[in-house]
Formats: structure tokens, C-alpha cells, sequence
């Protein structure tokens, strides 16, 4: 009995056993499945998670590319600045901490609020280094780094701060660069850093991409609770690629300064007479803290506005462009604060307005070469056709004036265009039509935006029947042909186009582009005008600045060798009814500013050899002749070295 | 005639020469298996500080060549002794979780300090259940074991001191305890039936255990069948944990280059998750290796429980292994996320004295049986 219960007792224990044994197999098979499932098979899934907790990737911004001149004069670069870093971690009261910073250092608005914004964007509550600000001062350093024991969660970091050393003479060029927000548009390979600065306006913007250069990146070795143990480079940055520009910063700086000037004087405000003034209102500009522009009267003025612009014909490069008032694109580094962007962008002189490129302005009789050439080109007219000028033109019911109230006599083209009478272009524009003029307009580059490197610009207008009836619905009259043929009415050009306009004229043979950038490689199309015209015109342009009746035969540069052709512009504002034209003309200066005649002139020098077009617009300045032109003679003077 | 050994034999043959016939006895491939796990739990240990001695790899090595001694001292303790004392071991280990509940050191009540030695009675109580069942059956051996009355008692003696020490709350050790009896009471061979009955008992009482579970406990379990729920608190461990494993790949990151442990991703990388470390240190291969060590040591265990005469001593022998296994498998299932957190330190790598001691000890009470399976 007992053998026998033993013997069944060895039995179940020996099938229990194997049993057993074999759960202990299905057991170790399946955790050796589950390694292999984790280890091999989803491994790359893992490595990568476990990537992700080893390291974060901080992203370095690259140095940003320089912009220079001709000369390599520095339009803008960068400078050493210094960074506020918040070390934060959960515990801190920021808020406290940021008020008790800000009662030792200023801080502008929007850096505080971009530090909040970032504050709040943060995922986990590991802590973690966020920028409080950018411009930091040697000296606010210093007063921080002295008080370091009340704020021990800071840290300093070097970085760079864009500086446009040329200021505001260039500030619609350059542009400027500002944080990188959402409203930007997203192209290519931009990625959202804090703190990256992106090209906001001119060639910053138009260059970013190349200003940019390649972002490297720093791989931190980071523990769970956040710390970084450890930082490599682990993609380099490569910097931006310095951009260089054809002006020339000292032709620049004269031509600002001489078309702010205008006819005015320049007068030290220690003067007696000054000083009263100043007294009694203190939103006068002064210059270079020690002068003011003051007229004839003594009387203290605003600075002309409006553009300069100086254009090589053989290539298109621009070795100048002015438009004044500007803005100074440094106060864009240093973080704008709400009240300096209103006071910009409500100046009602509107700084912001890049003039050269983004004003547009009738051309008045700057435009008359293009008519001529629309008529000799058709063959309507010849050399030597002649009109009768009596001072006024009737067409229709309505009077169209000529600038000489007592008209010109019998003249032909050539004479027309150096006295710039109105009345032969009234008579020569209803010969040859609107459409002609305007195929002759499109053909000297107006209506136009060209690849120039700046991105806001205008097209202006070239009117013809089909825009007008496009436009309006109403058919084109011949009125308003008249009104075309001295470049006024619906037809509007901005001064590069003007300066485009001349270059071809003074090349002859190539349409040529205008252009910010250095490229010998440039390629324009034929012009195909009549070479025989275009001397005409040209000579008639000579004709303006050096014949006896010219308009701006006061301004000649005077010199042996270089002389400067051109064609002067007025244009009225301000429709002059019959009623104010009985009792005589009002006199520009004494009109308030806005009803005043813009001055333009349009020109290009030597003579003998064209070499540089010019065009000069100034806002309300008063006749082509008496102010514009002077300042084409200087700028040109100036580039010369006369 | 089975009980042979109890009588006392040794008395005519001089001490040394049984001494030396003894030590030709033991089983090499376990000591050898014990001391290539312990090696791989120091140097584990070395690189969980971050490539350092202190504070875990000097104790255990300290620890680990204590507690070999005391394994080979206990491997020439004659088993008659463990049979002797089965009951008294029991009885002083019952007390011992007992004073814990009431006097424990730490938040939870797991450890009793006896001269500045922390001491975990829970670790030990299931050596002492193996021992006690082992006697019980070997009396009740004579009688048909597969009658349901005769396993009252042994169920009574595996739920006390496993429901104590989940109470503590250790619900990893408790259910060890629980399921090691219970594969020792399958093992002498209790009936299939009454096997299936408990079950499903056990199966519809689920929804009665879980209102006993504490808060952190259910949060375990429920965190276990999905850690996306809380992926930085409970959660956070387990899924750090597949990270760190899944990231080894073949051949691992290198030793002492694991950046989940090094970083500390890895939670209780020196207790519990050890073996996560070595998994991310060392790769699959060197998962393998090691959990191939471990069944050669557990095979071998049951091998001479299969071997030995006694039930007694194919009790011990057997519930020895199948602790090692019970060790094994729900420390491994839990770091690759098969098994819930429930706390279960792996034998001989895991930080932690008491269960070194207890593997050690146990280790040696096999090595004891296996040389004295044949009357000398």
C-alpha cells in the first residue's frame, strides 16, 4: 500500500514537474520574444525615443551677411551685443523677478512681452533658459552683474545686434530686420527660432535668404530633471553672405543733404532770430544738432522731401538713391517701442514711404521726350515741324494753358522741348494719340516694376483708351490726351522709373534695368528707337540746360569737359481754376506745402559721353527749373569731383 | 528507508575526509552560475552609479562574497537540520512580519533594522514557506495526497504571510509568496479540480481583490495596461523603461554608456530595473546571456529536484527554483512591460541584501541536499 501511493505520488510528481517545467519555458520563451520585439524589431523606434531624451537641439543663429557699398563702405553689419537670459525653473515667481530687473535696467515693451509669450509656450515644467532680451548695454550688464546676488537666475550671453552704421541716409535701402513672427512669410528652409531676426523691408528682405546664411545647431546632453551636463556643436552655423551694393554712401550722403537743403540756407541755431523761433515751437529737424533750413525770411523751414536718384546707363547700377524723409532702421534693432512706430507712421511727411521706388508723381514735362519720340517714331512729326504757341490752347470748351502765360511764338521740336512749351505738345500729342504715347512711355520703362532688389515698389500708371475704359468704363477723351502729352492727369511715375526713362534715352541702344547689385553679367534687350531721334532728343535735352531760352540754362555745371543735358518738370498739384488764373498766380512759397508744384528734373552727364542718368523729385519743392535742377547740377558736380 | 539520512552516520568517518568528499559533491555549475550573476549585478551596479564603486557596487560585491560563504557553509550543513527547523524558521519568520507591521522602518512597513542592518523579513518568509511545506508534505506523504482536507493547513501558511505582506504594502513579495506556494502545492499534486475551481474562485473574485488594493496599487495596474495614461508619473516608468531596452538593439550601447541610466530616465535603476540597464548597456545579447545563465542555474535546481530521493527534499529543491523563476520572471516581465510595476528585484543582480541573502542561502540549501542526496 505504501509503495503503491508512493509510486503514485512519483508519478504526479514527475507529471506536475514536467508540467511546470514547461510553463517555465513558455514563460522565458515569451520575455525572450518581448526582448526581441523591443531590442531588435521596433529598435529604431526606441533609439530614437531614447534620442529624444538624451538630447534637445538648440538651434544657433548664423552671423548675418553684411551690406556694403561700392567701395565697401559697411551699410550694415553687426555688433557685439549682450543677451539677458532667464534661468527658469517652476518654482520662480517671474513676475516679481522681471519688476525688480526692470526697476535696475529698461527694458522695451515688446521684448517683455515676447519674453512672456515665450514664457508661456514652454511644454513641460523642466527648467530651462529663456531670453528676457536682446539689447542689453555694457553698462546695464555691468549693473546687473554688480546686484547678482539679488537676482541669481540670470545669466548674460553674447549675441550679435544688426547696426546700419549710414543711418537714416540709407534706411530705405537697407531696410531693416526685425523678430521673426508669424505674419512673416514662410519660405524655404525658415525655421522659427526665438530671437532670430529676419529681414523685414528693402534689401534685408529681398536678400534675407542670402543674408541669412545656414543655421548650425547645438546638441545639449540634458539629464530628466533638465539639466545640460553636456553641449556640442553638432551642425555648424555657416554665415550669411555679405551683399554687395552698387551705391556709392558718399554720393549718398551729398545728395541727401543737398535735396533736404534745397534753396534753403542752412543757419546755426545759436543765430538770434533762430532762437526766437525755437522758442516758440520745438518740432523743427535740426541738423547735425546745431543747424536749421531757413528761407529767405529767416524763417525756419522743414527739410524738402522727396528723391534723388542716380543711375549708371550702361549697366543700370544705382549709385544713389534718396528719399527723404527717411527713418534711421538702427531704432528697429534696439526694439521699436509703440510710441516711436506711431510718430513714424503718422508723420505725415510718411518717412516709411520709400519715394523712390514706392512714390508716385505725374512726370509734368519731364515726360515730353517720350511724347516727341512717340511722334518721330510714328512718323507724324519731323524735325523741323512747328506749332504756334499763344500761351493758351481751346479744345472744346475748356482752356489748356501753357506755363508762359504769353506764349512761345511759332517753335519746333526742338525749341518746344528746351523752353518745355506746353502748347506744342498739346497740339503734338492730338496728332500722334494717346496709344502711341503710351507704346513710346512702356518702351522707355515707365509703368514698369523691373527685378530691381527692393520688394515694395509701384508700377505707376501709363494710361491708354483700353485702361481707361477698363478702369472707369468711359471712353478716353482728347482732353485728357492733352492733359497726358505734358505728363499730367491719370499718367503717374515714380523717380526710378524717371531715371529709367533717361538712361535708355542717353544709351540709345539697350533697354536698360536699373539694379541695387554688382553684376557684370547683366543682359538688357535692344531698345529699337530710331538712333537719328534719339540724338535729336538728346540734343534737345543739351539744348535745356545749355541754350539761351533753356529752363535750366542758370544750372549749368560750367565745366570743359562735363556738361549735363536734361529736362526740367513742374507739376500742379492743385487743379488752378480760370477764376484763380484771372487774378494771377499765387506764388509757390506762399501756398500751404501740401498745394504746392512738385519739382522734378530728369537728366544724365557728360553730354558728350553719357556716363550717369539722374532724376530729381522734390515734393511740393516748387519749378523744376528753380529748385530740381540745381540739385541734379550738384549731385552730378558732387559725382564728378568738379 | 527514505528518511535514511536522518539518522546521524557521519559519526565513524573523519570529519576532513567527509569534509573534502563533500566539496566534491557540489554542484560546480550552479556555484559557477551564482558567481557569474552576482559578477554581472556588481559590475551592473558600477555603471548604474554612473562608473563607480560607491554607493551600490562596493556593498554588493561586499554582500555577494558574505553571502557565498554562507552558501557554501550551509552547503555542508547536513538537511536533516533544515528539516528540523522548518517549523521554528516558520514560526520566527510569521513573528518577524509580524513585529514589522507593527515597528517597520520606512514610509512603508517592509524593513526591521537589527544593528543598523536593515533586514527585509519578507524576502526570507519564502524560504521559510518552502521549508514548512516541504515538511508538511513529507509527513503527509504516507497518506493520498490528492484528498482536498490535507491542503488547509499549507494554504493557510502561504495566504497569512503573503496577505501580511501585501499589506505592508509589498504587493510584489506578497504575491511571489502567494504563487510560490501555490506552485508548491501543485507540484505534490493537488487535484486538477480543485486547481480549476480556484481559479475561476479567484477569477470572479477580482473585482473584490481590486477594492482591497490600495490607490498606488490600482494605479499600478491600470497604469500597466496603459502607460500612456500618466506618462510622467506611474506611467513614466514603464515607458522609460521600454526606451531604454528598445534602444539597446543587438549588441547595446556600450558599457557604461546607457544614456537612459546615466541621464536617470531610468527609475530604481539599481533595484528593480537593473535589468533595464544591462538590457541598454549590453543589448539583446547581452539580455540573452544573462537570462540563459539563469536557466541553466534554475535547470540545474530542478534537475536535482528531480534527482533526490525525499519528497522533502524534491520540495525544497523545486520550491527553490521555482522561486528563482517566480524572481526571474516577474522582475523581466515587469521592466519589458508584460507583467504591472509590482516591485521584484532580480535575484543576485538587483541592489538589496535580504533577496541576495535569501537566493544565496536558498542556493546553498540545494547545494546541501544535492551533496547529500546519496547516504555518505
Amino acid at each position: 500500500m505504501k509503495n503503491k501511493s508512493q509510486k503514485i505520488l512519483e508519478q504526479t510528481l514527475s507529471r506536475r514537474f514536467i508540467f511546470l517545467s514547461l510553463l517555465k519555458s513558455i514563460v522565458v520563451g515569451a520575455i525572450s520574444w518581448r526582448l526581441f520585439d523591443l531590442q531588435m524589431i521596433e529598435n529604431q523606434k526606441y533609439e530614437k525615443l531614447s534620442d529624444d531624451n538624451q538630447f534637445n537641439y538648440h538651434i544657433i543663429p548664423p552671423e548675418r551677411g553684411r551690406i556694403l557699398d561700392r567701395r565697401m563702405r559697411l551699410l550694415a553689419g553687426n555688433m557685439d551685443g549682450f543677451s539677458l537670459v532667464l534661468n527658469w525653473n517652476k518654482k520662480l515667481n517671474v513676475d516679481t523677478l522681471i519688476k525688480k530687473i526692470l526697476l535696475v535696467v529698461n527694458i522695451n515693451e515688446r521684448d517683455i512681452n515676447n519674453f512672456y509669450s515665450s514664457l508661456k509656450e514652454k511644454k513641460n515644467n523642466f527648467p530651462k533658459q529663456i531670453l528676457i532680451t536682446k539689447n542689453l548695454s555694457q553698462k546695464d550688464v555691468a549693473k546687473l552683474a554688480v546686484r547678482n546676488i539679488q537676482f541669481p537666475e540670470i545669466s548674460f550671453s553674447m549675441s550679435k545686434r544688426r547696426v546700419y552704421p549710414q543711418g537714416i541716409i540709407a534706411g530705405h535701402i537697407t531696410g531693416y530686420t526685425g523678430m521673426f513672427s508669424k505674419l512673416d512669410k514662410v519660405n524655404g528652409d525658415i525655421v522659427s527660432v526665438p530671437g532670430l531676426d529676419v529681414g523685414k523691408r528693402g534689401l534685408e528682405k529681398y536678400f534675407d535668404k542670402e543674408l541669412r546664411g545656414k543655421f548650425g545647431r547645438k546638441r545639449n546632453e540634458v539629464t530628466s530633471k533638465g539639466h545640460i551636463i553636456d553641449s556640442q556643436i553638432y551642425e555648424n552655423t555657416k554665415p550669411g553672405k555679405d551683399i554687395l551694393v552698387s551705391l556709392d554712401m558718399r554720393l549718398q550722403a551729398f545728395a541727401i543733404e543737398r535735396m533736404e537743403r534745397g534753396n534753403h540756407n542752412l543757419t546755426s541755431i545759436n543765430n538770434k532770430i533762430i532762437k526766437e523761433q525755437l522758442g516758440k515751437k520745438n518740432n523743427f529737424p535740426i541738423i547735425n544738432n546745431n543747424f536749421v533750413y531757413t528761407n529767405k525770411n529767416k524763417k525756419i523751414v522743414n527739410a524738402q522731401s522727396g528723391s534723388v536718384i542716380v543711375m549708371d546707363i550702361e549697366n543700370g547700377e544705382i549709385l544713389c538713391c534718396v528719399s527723404s524723409p527717411g527713418f534711421n532702421p538702427n531704432i528697429f534693432s534696439n526694439g521699436l517701442n509703440v510710441n516711436e512706430w506711431n510718430k513714424l507712421k503718422n508723420n505725415e511727411r510718411a518717412p516709411l514711404l520709400n519715394r523712390s521706388m514706392s512714390g508716385v508723381y505725374p512726370p509734368g514735362s519731364t515726360i515730353k521726350m517720350a511724347v516727341a519720340l512717340a511722334g518721330l517714331e510714328s512718323g507724324i512729326i519731323d524735325y523741323k515741324t512747328k506749332f504756334f504757341c499763344k500761351g493758351v490752347k481751346e479744345f472744346g470748351t475748356s482752356n489748356f494753358h501753357c506755363w508762359s502765360k504769353n506764349g512761345h511764338g511759332s517753335l519746333n521740336l526742338m525749341q518746344a522741348i528746351e523752353q518745355s512749351c506746353d502748347v506744342y505738345f498739346y497740339e503734338l500729342g492730338l496728332k500722334v494719340g494717346i496709344d502711341k504715347i503710351a507704346i513710346m512711355m512702356k518702351k522707355l520703362g515707365l509703368g514698369e516694376y523691373y527685378n530691381i532688389e527692393i520688394d515694395d515698389k509701384a508700377k505707376g500708371v501709363v494710361p491708354n483708351i483700353e485702361w481707361k475704359l477698363k478702369r472707369d468704363g468711359v471712353n478716353w477723351t482728347l482732353g485728357e490726351t492733352l492733359n497726358a502729352s505734358i505728363g499730367q492727369g491719370y499718367i503717374l511715375t515714380t523717380p526710378l522709373q524717371l531715371v529709367t526713362m533717361v538712361s535708355r534715352i542717353a544709351n540709345s541702344e539697350l533697354a536698360v534695368n536699373p539694379s541695387l547689385i554688382i553684376d557684370n553679367k547683366k543682359k538688357f534687350s535692344k531698345l529699337n528707337i530710331n538712333s537719328e531721334h534719339l540724338k535729336f532728343i538728346k540734343k534737345a535735352m543739351e539744348e535745356v540746360v545749355v541754350g539761351k531760352k533753356g529752363t535750366a540754362k542758370n544750372y549749368k555745371i560750367g565745366s570743359k569737359k562735363i556738361e549735363m543735358a536734361g529736362k526740367t518738370g513742374t507739376v500742379q498739384v492743385v487743379r488752378i481754376s480760370e477764376a484763380e488764373r484771372e487774378k494771377g498766380l499765387i506764388k509757390n512759397e506762399d501756398r500751404p506745402w501740401k498745394r504746392r508744384d512738385h519739382a522734378l528734373f530728369v537728366g544724365y552727364a557728360p553730354v558728350s559721353k553719357p556716363k550717369y542718368a539722374i532724376s530729381v523729385v522734390i515734393e511740393h519743392g516748387g519749378s523744376g527749373s528753380s529748385i530740381a535742377a540745381p540739385i541734379a547740377r550738384d549731385v552730378f558736380k558732387n559725382l564728378f569731383r568738379i | 528507508m527514505i528518511m535514511d539520512y536522518r539518522k546521524n552516520k557521519f559519526a565513524t568517518e573523519s570529519s576532513l575526509n567527509i569534509m573534502f568528499i563533500k566539496f566534491l559533491k557540489i554542484n560546480w555549475l550552479i556555484v559557477f552560475c551564482i558567481i557569474f550573476l552576482g559578477s554581472v549585478g556588481v559590475s551592473s551596479l558600477y555603471s548604474a552609479a554612473g562608473g563607480s564603486w560607491d554607493p551600490w557596487a562596493k556593498s554588493h560585491l561586499i554582500r555577494l562574497i558574505f553571502g557565498i560563504f554562507l552558501m557554501f557553509i550551509i552547503a555542508f550543513i547536513p538537511p536533516k537540520f533544515f528539516y528540523k527547523f522548518s517549523i521554528i524558521s516558520f514560526i520566527l519568520g510569521l513573528l518577524a512580519l509580524i513585529f514589522v507591521k507593527f515597528f517597520g522602518v520606512g514610509s512603508v512597513q517592509r524593513w526591521i533594522s537589527i544593528g543598523g542592518i536593515n533586514f527585509q523579513p519578507s524576502e526570507m518568509m519564502k524560504l521559510c514557506l518552502i521549508f514548512i511545506l516541504a515538511k508538511y508534505f513529507d509527513h503527509l506523504s504516507k497518506v493520498q495526497l490528492d484528498k482536498l482536507f490535507p491542503y488547509i493547513i499549507p494554504l493557510i501558511c502561504i495566504l497569512v504571510p503573503g496577505i501580511i505582506v501585501i499589506s505592508q504594502p509589498d504587493l510584489g513579495t506578497g504575491l511571489t509568496i502567494i504563487l510560490l506556494g501555490l506552485a508548491i502545492l501543485f507540484y505534490v499534486g493537488i487535484s486538477l479540480k480543485f486547481v480549476f475551481i480556484s481559479l475561476l474562485t479567484l477569477i470572479s473574485s477580482v473585482p473584490l481583490i481590486w477594492q482591497q488594493l490600495y490607490d498606488y496599487q490600482k494605479n499600478r495596474i491600470l497604469v500597466f495596461l496603459n502607460p500612456e495614461i500618466d506618462n510622467l508619473g506611474s506611467g513614466y516608468q514603464i515607458i522609460q523603461s521600454k526606451i531604454a531596452i528598445g534602444s539597446g538593439g543587438l549588441f547595446g550601447k556600450g558599457y557604461l554608456l546607457g544614456s537612459q541610466s546615466r541621464l536617470n530616465y531610468l527609475p530604481e535603476k539599481h533595484t528593480d530595473f537593473i535589468f533595464t540597464l544591462i538590457s541598454e548597456e549590453l543589448g539583446f545579447f547581452g539580455a540573452m546571456v544573462i537570462i540563459l545563465i539563469f536557466c541553466t542555474l534554475i535547470g540545474s535546481i530542478f534537475k536535482i529536484s528531480f534527482n533526490v530521493e525525499t519528497l522533502f527534499s524534491k520540495v525544497i529543491v523545486f520550491g527553490i527554483g521555482f522561486l528563482i523563476f517566480l524572481y526571474l520572471s516577474l522582475n523581466i516581465g515587469m521592466v519589458c512591460g508584460l507583467l504591472p510595476v509590482v516591485g521584484a528585484p532580480l535575484p543576485l543582480i538587483s541592489y538589496g541584501g535580504t533577496s541576495l541573502l535569501t537566493v544565496l542561502i536558498s542556493v546553498g540549501v540545494v547545494l546541501s541536499i544535492n551533496i547529500h542526496k546519496d547516504k555518505i
